[in-house]
Order: C-alpha cells, then structure tokens, then sequence
C-alpha cells in the first residue's frame, strides 16, 4: 500500500501545470518612492502617540506574574537561619524530570537535615510537584522569571542558594477556593 | 476438598468464604497466610513466641462470644473465620486509633518510613482524621549501646525486642518499664545492648521506626533501596540475606528468612561488614606487562595474548585461591590448572577464636571460619595455607620460578616484589594491589557481590546468591576469564552462564554432582543429598 500511494503521488504532480507570471522591474528613475516611504512613517508616528500601546519598558517597567506563576525555586529557612528541609525524600521521588538531588544527615543538634540538596533547573519542568508534596512546606517554586547567568553551572542551585532566593514563593491554588470551584 | 484433607493431622477451616487445610495446631493467622491473607499484627513474629498483646489481629469466628486474637487461638475443623466483617475491620480501626493518640506522625524524618507496618495498616483501614485533641507524650531519643537508637514516641509496645534478646538472644537487656499509657521499652542501667552480638536484629523486627540502625540513620529513605537476594560472605554460616542497593552501593544487609541456616536472623559481625563491596580502587581493565610496563589492554586481546603465551609451553603451576571466591570461580580455576598440566592450589582462610552461637536457634552461629567459601574449596582439592589472620604461608611461592596463578587473594601482606621471579605471574582479583604489580596479566574479576553464583557453607550447603551491583570497566567474573582459557586450552565448551560454570564444577567434585541450579533453588540444597524440601 505505501509503495502504491507513493506512485500516484507522483503522478499527481507531473501532472499539474506550473503558472508563473513574470513580474516587471522598474528600471532606476522610473520611480522614487517617496509617497512609499511617506505612507510608513506616517503609520510608525501614529503608533507613537497611539494611546492603546502595548509595548512594556521592561525591565524598568516590571510584569505583573500572576501569584501561581511556577518559577525557580527558594528554600524556607527558620528564624535561626536553619532551613526548613528535613531530608525525608519525597521531592525528588515525586519529581518527574528527576532534576532533585539529596543527601540526607543529622546536624549537631540530632535534627535530619539535608547534607546536600541540589535541583538541577534546567532540568526542572517546573511542575510544581515539589512542592505540593514537601511535608513541611521548605521547597517552593517561586513567582519569578529572571534567571539569566554566565554559565551552565549555576543553574544548578545548591541549598545555599535556594535559601538566598527572596522572591514570592508560588500560590499552588488559591487558598479561599482550593478546588477552583 | 482436597484428599490430604482428611489425614487426621490436618484441619479444614473457612476464612473469608475460603476453604483451606492445614495441620492441626496452626494459628489462624498462619492459616490465613497460606492463603495470602495477611492479617495485620505487630506483636506476633514466626520466630518468637506470641503474646496476643497487639490487639491487631483480631478476627470474628463464627460461634465465639467475641473476636479472637488469631495468632494464638488455634484452627478447629468446620471453623468458619471472618478477617473482613464489619466488626473486625471496625475493631482494627479502633485499635489503629489508639496506636496513633500517641504517635508522633514523624514520617519525614522517621527511617523506618515506606516499610512501616503503622504506616501500611494506618493507610489502609485507619481513620482519615484523628480526634485525640490531648497532648501527645514525649520521650525523646535514647541510645540503647551499640549500633541501635531507640525513638520511644514511636513504639507501638509490641515488646518484639524485648522477646528477642529473651528468648533468642538468651540475654535479656531489654524490658518494660512504667505501666499502662507511660510504659516504654528500657534498657537496664547505662548497659544497653552495647556487645550483644545479635542485637542488629531488634532493629528488623522492629514493626515500626522505634529501633533505628546508627549505621544507617537518615542514609536512603526505604523506597530507593533495591532487595537483591544474596548470602552472607563474612563466615562460613552461609546466612541468606538481602543486599539492600542505591546508587550501585551497598547500603545495608537484612536477613533473608531460610529456616534451615538462619531462620530470620544474622550476626551483628556479618551484618556491618559491607562496606568493602562498595570500594572504589578497582582493576578496571586487564592490564598486560609489556618489558616492565603495564599496558591497559581489553579483553580479546589479552585473551589472545595469553592464549599464545601458555600454549608455547608452561613451566609448573602453583595457584593461589581466595574462599571469598564462589564454587564456579573455584572450579575455573581447577579447570585451568589441570588443563596446564596440574599443580598445586592453595588459600588462606583468616578463622576467628570463637564461635559466637544464637542460643535460640544454635544452628545459626558465627562460624569461626570468616569466608563463605572454605568448603567449597577443600571440596575442589584446595589446600589452607597460612595463619588465622589470612596471612602468611606463602613465602615460598613469592620467589617461586614457575607458573604463577592467583585468584581473588589480595596478598595484602606480600611485598611488591611477589612473583618477580615467576616465568608466568597470573593475577586475578578485583581490587589492586602491590604484590600484583609484577603480575604479567593483570585481570579484573568481580567480586561475589556483582556476579551470579554458589558458595559451599559450612555444613555443606550449597547456596546460591545472585548479583546486587554492577561491576565497573571491564570486571569479568573470574569463571568466565578463567573457563574460557581452560576451554581453550582443553578444547571444551566455554561457560556462557554461572549455571553452566556450576555443571563443569560438578565434574569435577562428586560432592556437587546431581545439583543444579535448579534444584539448589532459593533455599540451598545439601551437596550430594536430594534437594532440601523448603522450609516449613
């Protein structure tokens, strides 16, 4: 069957006729293209004043994400610095693209505590799932967007760098409507 | 019916609409395990006695006034048992309540989270919400000596470890202290459990994460570990254990239940020693001795090399084993040495002073022989050299001028310069070590926790293990290096699996004639004795 199909194929396309109309050039001094040049700008200094415009002055002028914009993540920390983590596991067991890495261990006053902890965000798919599923809300992905650096190795965020972060951390659904009913 | 049914040992009850027969004198709760039927329970455990004091596995029995304790209450002919009505679910719900009025809920920090058997049962018939709205008691962490840590909000008081060190490790440190609501396992004194040898064990009977391992606190959360079913190596008990894998380490052993060897248990000195399965200074590719440099070569070549090497004509060989090593590996190497002609092989076994015997179950010891494999040695036609460290005995073959095979043996004692003198220096080990480095062909075997195999125990089990990690670069096991070069010299057929190494084993020992791997199967077969039945 392929091999057939593949046949009329080609028949089909001998068989159609190719119109092509020639275009005429005009020659240098047969036209000056003023009028032209006067139309488009005419278009470009309306835009100018027009009061509808859409153009933001990022990044002077910042968006406005909304407050369940899933971005890079943040560390909760204690009030004595300490962070939130405890090590049980289930972040990187839940997470999809597989982008959390954790060290569990015990600090000096017997509390688990993540030794390390990694999370790869280029890897990240930003699901969120971390952070529906931490059992005592230290994980969050967070309401931001600006991520840009030198180079590939700092995408890889350590613990100390997740307890750094000091944007919002992400709403994963409204608290007055958690059913978003 | 079934025919054996009216033997007069054997009763016929009803449990949840089905029919089974066992012997007379069975619990119901082991009646309802023969038919897959798992009734929740913490206090009862198949190894110790029960004292019906968990309150969990409660069922209705047609007739009874009131729901029965089915660990204990035996089966009757005509017993009609409900595991599922309304009352016993109810009742474990209940009970279940009561576990959890004062369980921390500690889940995320707890190690015994994803094998708990509070978390299990809790999630499958506890209540959604608990309504206790009084404090819970605290008790905080205690070490109780040793290798164990003891998290007293946790326990469930199924006196489980308290019962072990009674009546198995015969060496009660463990009790109860308090009554009622505040009652709490306890150590006696400052002692603990510190020098108990088989304390490890509380730990995995332990239902839920009230003992911990120190050793293994917080390292892999219970869901990451793969089980890989293996034996022992560290006496020539043969216990059947699992390896307990993340990340290609060995993060921990457990006990495999064989009822013959070591019913549920093993000794604390096997249980801790792990750690050089997961070394990293490996022979990772053979390495062939070109005028006194070592070169990096792979496996086709060296073979090759090899090959034309011994087939220019050896002088004598003297071989030594190591009984780390499996049957087949043992057996290759037997295979090559006849094959060039015969010789001698010899091992060096280290033997501990004593035996240290579980008093509850005397035939699972600490044997005195620290390697799985003596037997299977002696069995092939090897001799024991050397002291009871595992060292010495091999003075003489260091500047022997033969032919020169090593198997396993790290020679950790020997100078560098061992061998030098040999016309043909053959090593093969999975680990580097300066008394290899005259070797002329340097192969990298794996160690028995990467490969398939047997080991022969003491009392002369033959017991396979399977393998648990993954060996690195070009690590071989040793039957296949060594069994394709006897088959090439010998013209014989290469072994392409451990199950065909053990067949050429077989011919060579009468002792393993007859087995299998068949009929070895997950539970040992005693050598030259039909298939051990498995156990009861």
């Amino acid at each position: 069957m392929p091999a057939n199909n593949y046949r009329v194929r080609v028949a089909e396309a001998s068989d159609m006729a190719a119109t092509v109309k020639v275009m005429r050039r005009p020659e240098p001094g047969e036209t000056s293209y003023i009028r032209a040049t006067l139309k488009g700008m005419a278009l470009t200094f309306k835009h100018l004043v027009n009061p509808d415009k859409v153009t933001r002055q990022y990044p002077e002028e910042q968006p406005d994400l909304s407050p369940r914009w899933r971005g890079t993540h943040r560390m909760e920390v204690h009030a004595d610095g300490r962070p939130k983590c405890v090590a049980c596991g289930l972040c990187p067991t839940v997470c999809p693209a597989n982008c959390i890495r954790l060290v569990g261990g015990e600090d000096d006053q017997g509390n688990r505590y993540p030794i390390v902890y990694e999370i790869d965000e280029f890897r990240c798919i930003f699901c969120g799932m971390c952070q529906e599923v931490c059992p005592v809300e230290a994980i969050h992905v967070g309401v931001h967007f600006e991520n840009a650096e030198y180079t590939r190795e700092r995408f890889v965020y350590d613990l100390d760098r997740l307890m750094e972060q000091d944007h919002p951390s992400t709403l994963l659904w409204d608290p007055s409507d958690p059913r978003s009913e | 019916m079934a025919e054996n049914s009216q033997t007069p040992e054997s009763v016929t009850l009803t449990i949840d609409g089905r029919e089974v027969s066992v012997p007379k004198g069975t619990t119901i709760l082991q009646a309802a395990e023969a038919l897959g039927n798992r009734i929740p329970h913490y206090c009862y455990h198949p190894g110790l006695s029960a004292p019906a004091q968990c309150r969990l596995c409660l069922v209705e029995v047609e007739g009874a006034p009131k729901l029965q304790p089915s660990c204990i209450t035996e089966v009757q002919d005509g017993q009609v048992v409900l595991t599922e009505s309304e009352e016993a679910t109810r009742q474990r719900t209940g009970v279940l309540e009561f576990y959890l009025a004062n369980h921390p809920l500690d889940c995320p920090i707890c190690d015994q989270s994803g094998e708990c058997k509070l978390q299990d049962y809790v999630h499958a018939e506890g209540r959604k919400h608990g309504r206790s709205r009084e404090p819970k008691r605290v008790f905080g962490r205690d070490d109780f000596g040793g290798d164990i840590l003891f998290y007293g909000d946790r326990c469930v008081m199924c006196t489980r470890c308290v019962r072990f060190m009674n009546e198995m490790a015969q060496d009660p440190r463990l009790t109860v202290v308090e009554r009622g609501n505040r009652s709490i396992i306890d150590t006696f004194f400052e002692e603990g459990v510190e020098g108990s040898p088989y304390a490890g064990n509380i730990v995995d009977i332990c239902p839920v994460g009230a003992l911990v391992s120190k050793d293994f606190l917080h390292k892999a959360r219970a869901w990451d570990l793969d089980h890989k079913p293996t034996i022992c190596p560290n006496c020539s008990q043969g216990c059947n254990i699992d390896f307990h894998v993340r990340d290609n380490r060995v993060q921990r052993l457990k006990p495999r239940a064989n009822l013959e060897v070591n019913q549920y248990w093993m000794c604390d000195y096997g249980r801790h020693r792990y750690e050089w399965m997961n070394r990293e200074d490996r022979i990772e590719s053979p390495v062939v001795n070109r005028s006194g440099r070592p070169v990096p070569s792979d496996w086709s070549e060296t073979l090759e090399a090899l090959h034309g090497r011994l087939q220019e004509g050896v002088r004598p060989v003297k071989a030594v084993a190591s009984p780390f090593a499996s049957n087949e590996d043992l057996a290759a190497l037997r295979h090559l040495v006849d094959a060039l002609g015969g010789g001698e092989i010899v091992y060096r076994l280290p033997r501990a002073d004593r035996e240290i015997p579980l008093p509850g179950f005397p035939r699972l010891s600490r044997r005195r022989d620290l390697a799985p494999n003596g037997r299977g040695a002696e069995i092939l036609g090897m001799e024991r050299v050397g002291d009871d460290e595992g060292a010495g005995g091999l003075d003489e073959l260091a500047h022997y001028t033969g032919t020169l095979v090593v198997l396993g043996d790290e020679l950790a004692d020997l100078e560098p310069d061992f061998g030098e003198q040999a016309a043909l220096y053959i090593y093969v080990g999975s680990h580097p070590s300066p008394a290899a480095s005259q070797a002329d062909y340097r192969l990298p075997a794996t160690t028995f926790a990467e490969q398939e195999g047997t080991f022969t125990n003491h009392e002369g089990r033959v017991q396979r293990f399977w393998p648990g990690l993954q060996a690195p670069g070009l690590a071989r096991p040793a039957w296949l290096v060594l069994g394709a070069l006897a088959a090439r010299m010998t013209g014989g057929p290469v072994p392409t699996s451990a199950a065909e190494a053990f067949v050429q084993a077989a011919e060579l020992a009468p002792e393993f004639q007859g087995l299998t791997y068949e009929s070895i199967g997950t539970r040992g077969a005693i050598i030259n004795e039909p298939v051990a039945l498995p156990g009861a």
